[in-house]
């Protein structure tokens, strides 16, 4: 299937002018900025392309220690972007060099990846983790989520007539770090963890905790957050997570690896990023 | 890369020298297949079937041509009944007549059932939209063990197909070849050990699918433009398939995108010959990646159950090997795969005096199996390299020191060279170049072999291991294989080469005019190759068989020298001297007594226009009494995530004899590219499919083939031999790599973590299952 019905191809200049060309075509039209999705699933009933690359949503900001992001920064503006480079000890930078090729690279939007959400990606988990907030524009005004939220609720939907316009990345005190498991270097995930934590006087004092390609969408073990709070970092802490993720993680099959593997692999992947995060605290 | 070796003196043999058509590959100039924009053009595209096996009751095609912009439709109704096989083979083909244009049965999930020409793509699409077929659905089998199993259901019931070796049994090829006593080998042997391994469907995944342009000539021929390793097989497939005189049909191979087998196969050329036959019209196919997957050809999956019996000392004593080939809906190469799984691997440990190799090809209503590259070597070595790590476990030896004992040398035979051939008997030989011992030395010091053998590292969860393996191939077929080069000389000194070889990115032109220019006295500048045209250059069984530099290249060097001897004729008149007082070098002959001289420039301005005119030209032809092996000893280093599964490859060795490298970067070139496939064999590769046998993962995005990040460091080193029937001493180099990877990894995991994997690929999962069950 290829975009065969594409009668007209329109420049947005601003967000306005993109819902509206929107709404005129009643679904019937996508918006475009990397275009990676519509390329691998292109929908036959699509007459027109916007394209919202020119709305000056191409822009990585810091403000206070957390990051704001315009929509169609592409996973390359980012990775060369000095305050992205700087958030978080380079978290963020180290999840995107881990996202497909750089051919790729070049064209996916982080907008893309909030609004295909896929399960087996990377971005959502370390979004999720990270809590990050999205923004985004429709014919009622502005808007702002979570993206735990956005994607518990009918996201897909809601982008139909909508424009994603930036998504923040918050900041935090400690540091988080990104493990994934796949079959070659270029691969979507067989399982991917985002993690991070602050630790105070030896102690865990804050966690955030997902785990992604279940094959689910990311999302956060706040239960194994809690716990881990006041616990001291250490090996026999990382082998109490080990045992717990695995016995009330619920994974399952997909035809890239099984429940059986997922669950056996689980804990050790929890452990190990959360080993690691805690490693980059200077406090293993 | 480096050549441990001194060559004879040579001063384009052994040379790095730039490709023929390097620049303008670079630049983006060639024209492959699918770059010509001929007026009137139809797109060609197939109705592929949805049931893995079913009889067609009906089909209507009363819709698809009422639609505007539809130029013909093609199925069984018709065309013409006629049986071929679609494997590009030399005649007669070895492979059975199991193969129609369009059946009235459809035999897996993809097979034809149809094909539309029309003004445009869409329009073709939409066409095979409004096509109405009604299936009656039979039962379908999905694995060799269930098609042999009594009562089910005969793949090939049709009537006028030959060639099955027992059709009602779903047996496409049998074979079976005893030597000596086998179970008296066994109950001799002090040691026995026992290893089954088992690969599954892969695919070549060139970077160009299948692609045919076919077209008529101003003078009303038909030709066929098109990314194929076998031109002149072509010509002759599709003359037989659709009816024609073979003169009536040219063949064009342009640029080819890669092929590794796929491409010795005629998927595409029949039908789009057929469309264009029917149309009067220039007809377009090219697969979508999906149909590259599915319908164009994919290895043999195979499993492969060696025996080992040795002595104490460790001499091998008795080897049995069964094969059981999965060739899927027809038997194209079923029988010479299979056939090659034994006789290409049992010769490199020929001290055994009691062999039984034996096995089934056999059908299922999967996709169809073919030529890939090592072409059931592959297959073999995995479970034979496998067993021999375990044997040399079980005796207490290196596995080094297993391979030195029992390999074949210079000077030696097997009886298996006479036994097994292509699809027949083959001919004795003798083994006349063998430096497997000088690659093990120096394969092994280079990956550091016995220090990291004597003591397993282990670091949190990774644990390395080492591990290797020993393959051979051959260099084209014996008395089969003919390639042949014509030689011309211009006016200007310069040279045409013409061969039926064909360069399908391997570097071949290059090679070839080496190897002329050589003989020659010329830079390879001075020789213009033209390659694969069926009108124009002379005949070539075409680019397999790891036969292009062996045995094309020995016709060129005897055409090459015929046109030498010419030269010399014609200077030897110019300088009043005796041709054998003539030497020819830089572009000039020269007399060895009087020190005169004259230019190549001259002696072709000669005889053009001066003095007894006449063209200097030659056409000689080679076919390969014997087929010299290449040898290679594979050597890698892993580390595996004891916690996942997950393994990695993390240096790589092949220390590789192909007699003297006529381009030394481009033989590490074949050797590097045919590990990184092989490590895809090993860790990734794997087409997955529904209990309905519909293919699951075929794309790019689910079916993985190692990138340029997840090749590890290889070292490739060709070490110093030279093959005395070779052309300036060369033999083969393009399958053994293949060999390799697969036992060399799988034994490398096993001396990391003490687990044998013997179902490729080894996933994550897997390494991880066995870990738990054996570890």
């Amino acid at each position: 299937m290829r975009l065969r019905g594409i009668k007209r191809f329109h420049y947005a200049r601003d967000v306005e002018e993109a819902l509206s060309l929107l709404s005129a075509y009643q679904g019937r039209a996508a918006l475009l900025a990397g275009g990676v999705d519509l390329a691998r699933a292109a929908r036959g009933d699509l007459e027109g392309l916007i394209d919202i690359t020119g709305m000056g949503l191409s822009y990585v900001r810091e403000e206070g220690g957390g990051l704001r992001i315009g929509a169609t920064t592409t996973l390359t503006g980012i990775l060369e972007n000095k305050a992205a480079q700087g958030y978080l000890g380079g978290f963020f930078c180290e999840v995107l060099r881990q996202v497909a090729a750089p051919p790729l690279r070049n064209m996916a939007t982080l907008g893309g990846a909030v609004v295909s959400a896929h399960p087996w990606a990377d971005i959502p988990t370390a979004l999720v983790a990270l809590g990050a907030e999205v923004r985004w524009s429709d014919e009622k005004g502005e808007h702002r989520a979570s993206v735990e939220e956005l994607w518990q609720g009918q996201f897909r939907k809601i982008f139909r007539n909508a424009v994603l316009t930036e998504i923040r990345l918050p900041a935090w005190e400690g540091a988080f770090a990104f493990e994934k498991l796949s079959r070659s270097a270029c691969d979507i995930a067989l399982l991917n963890c985002a993690c991070g934590l602050g630790i105070e006087d030896g102690k865990i004092a804050w966690a955030r905790v997902a785990v992604g390609a279940t094959p689910r969408r990311g999302r956060r073990l706040t239960w194994l957050e809690d716990f881990l709070v006041g616990n001291q970092p250490g090996e026999g802490l990382w082998r109490e997570v080990r045992d717990r993720v695995e016995a009330q993680v619920e994974v399952s099959s997909d035809r890239r690896a099984s429940g059986a593997w997922r669950k056996a692999v689980v804990g050790p992947l929890v452990a190990r990023t959360l080993k690691r995060a805690a490693e980059k605290m200077g406090d293993a | 890369m480096e050549v441990v070796a001194e060559r004879k003196r040579t001063s384009v043999v052994g040379k790095n020298v730039r490709k023929v058509d390097g620049v303008v590959l670079v630049c983006g100039r060639p024209k492959f297949t699918l770059d010509v924009d001929l007026p009137g053009t139809l797109v060609g595209k197939i109705l592929h079937s949805p049931h893995a096996h079913a009889e067609i009751v009906s089909i209507d095609t009363s819709k698809a041509e009422a639609l505007p912009g539809v130029a013909c439709i093609l199925h069984h109704g018709n065309v013409e009944r006629i049986p071929y096989t679609t494997a590009g083979q030399g005649w007669p083909e070895p492979s059975p007549y199991d193969s129609f244009l369009f059946d009235r049965k459809v035999r897996f999930v993809g097979d034809r059932v149809a094909a539309v020409a029309a003004e445009s793509e869409e329009v073709a699409e939409e066409a095979l939209r409004l096509i109405r077929v009604e299936y009656k659905v039979l039962p379908a089998v999905f694995s060799p063990e269930e098609a042999l199993a009594d009562g089910a259901p005969v793949i090939h019931d049709e009537e006028d197909a030959t060639g099955i070796h027992d059709a009602q049994h779903n047996i496409a090829a049998a074979v079976d070849i005893p030597v000596g006593d086998i179970e008296r080998g066994f109950s001799e042997s002090d040691v026995v050990v026992e290893a089954t391994c088992e690969i599954p469907y892969s695919q070549h995944t060139p970077i160009e699918p299948h692609c045919t342009v076919a077209y008529f000539d101003e003078e009303g021929r038909l030709v066929i433009r098109t990314s194929t390793q076998v031109p002149f097989h072509v010509r002759r497939i599709v003359a037989r398939a659709l009816g024609l005189p073979m003169e009536r049909i040219r063949v064009i191979k342009p640029r080819i995108g890669g092929g590794f087998g796929t491409k010795q196969e005629i998927v595409l050329e029949d039908v789009a010959a057929a469309l264009a036959l029917r149309t009067g019209r220039p007809v377009v196919m090219v697969y979508t990646r999906e149909e590259e997957f599915v319908c164009a050809r994919t290895r043999h999956p195979m499993r492969v159950r060696v025996k080992l019996g040795a002595k104490k000392d460790g001499t091998l004593h008795a080897i049995e090997m069964e094969a059981t080939s999965n060739t899927g809906a027809y038997g194209a190469h079923a029988l010479t795969v299979l056939s090659n799984v034994g006789s290409k691997t049992l010769p490199l440990y020929n001290k055994a005096p009691h062999l039984h190799f034996h096995g089934k090809a056999v059908y299922t209503n999967l996709p169809v199996a073919g030529a890939y590259r090592g072409y059931g070597a592959t297959q073999g070595y995995f479970a034979l390299e496998v067993a021999m790590d375990e044997l040399a476990e079980r005796l207490g030896m290196d596995p080094i020191e297993l391979r030195l004992k029992n390999h074949i040398r210079a000077g030696e035979t097997s009886p298996i060279f006479e036994k097994i051939g292509e699809g027949r008997e083959g001919k004795p030989m003798v083994v006349r170049s063998c430096a497997l011992e000088e690659c093990l030395k120096v394969g092994a010091e280079r990956i550091g072999w016995y220090e990291k053998r004597s003591r397993r590292r282990r670091e949190g969860r990774w644990a390395y291991g080492v591990g290797m393996a020993c393959a051979m191939q051959g260099s084209g077929i014996t008395g089969i294989d003919m390639g042949a080069a014509t030689i011309l000389m211009n006016e200007d000194g310069s040279f045409r080469l013409l061969v039926g070889a064909t360069d399908l990115g391997t570097g071949s032109d290059t090679i070839l005019a080496q190897i002329a220019a050589e003989v020659l006295g010329v830079p390879v500048e001075r020789i213009v190759v033209y390659s694969s045209d069926t009108d124009l250059t002379p005949f070539d069984v075409g680019a397999y068989a790891s036969s292009t530099t062996y045995v094309s290249g020995t016709a060129v060097l005897k055409a090459a020298e015929e046109v030498r001897r010419q030269i010399l004729e014609v200077a030897a008149g110019m300088l009043e001297e005796p041709p054998e007082d003539l030497e020819l070098s830089g572009e000039q002959v020269v007399s060895k007594k009087t020190g005169k001289s004259v230019s190549l420039s001259e002696v072709g301005h000669q005889a053009t226009y001066v003095v007894d005119q006449h063209q200097i030209a030659a056409t000689a032809s080679f076919v390969p009494p014997e087929s010299p092996p290449p040898f290679t000893a594979f050597f890698c280093e892993v580390a595996v995530d004891t916690e996942t599964g997950v393994v990695r490859v993390q240096r790589f060795v092949a220390a590789a004899d192909c007699g003297v490298p006529i381009h030394p970067k481009l033989a590490e070139g074949q050797l590097e590219g045919a590990i990184v496939q092989g490590i895809g064999h090993a860790l990734t590769e794997e087409l997955l499919f529904s209990d309905k046998g519909r293919c699951l993962n075929a794309n790019l995005f689910d079916y993985k083939i190692p990138s340029s990040l997840d090749v590890p460091h290889i070292e490739v080193v060709l070490v110093k031999s030279e093959e005395p029937t070779g052309p300036f001493g060369a033999k083969s180099i393009a399958e053994v790599g293949i060999n390799g990877p697969l036992p060399a990894i799988s034994n490398a995991i096993y001396h990391a973590v003490g687990v044998r994997l013997k179902r490729a690929p080894f996933t994550p999962e897997r390494v991880l299952a066995a870990l738990h069950r054996d570890g």
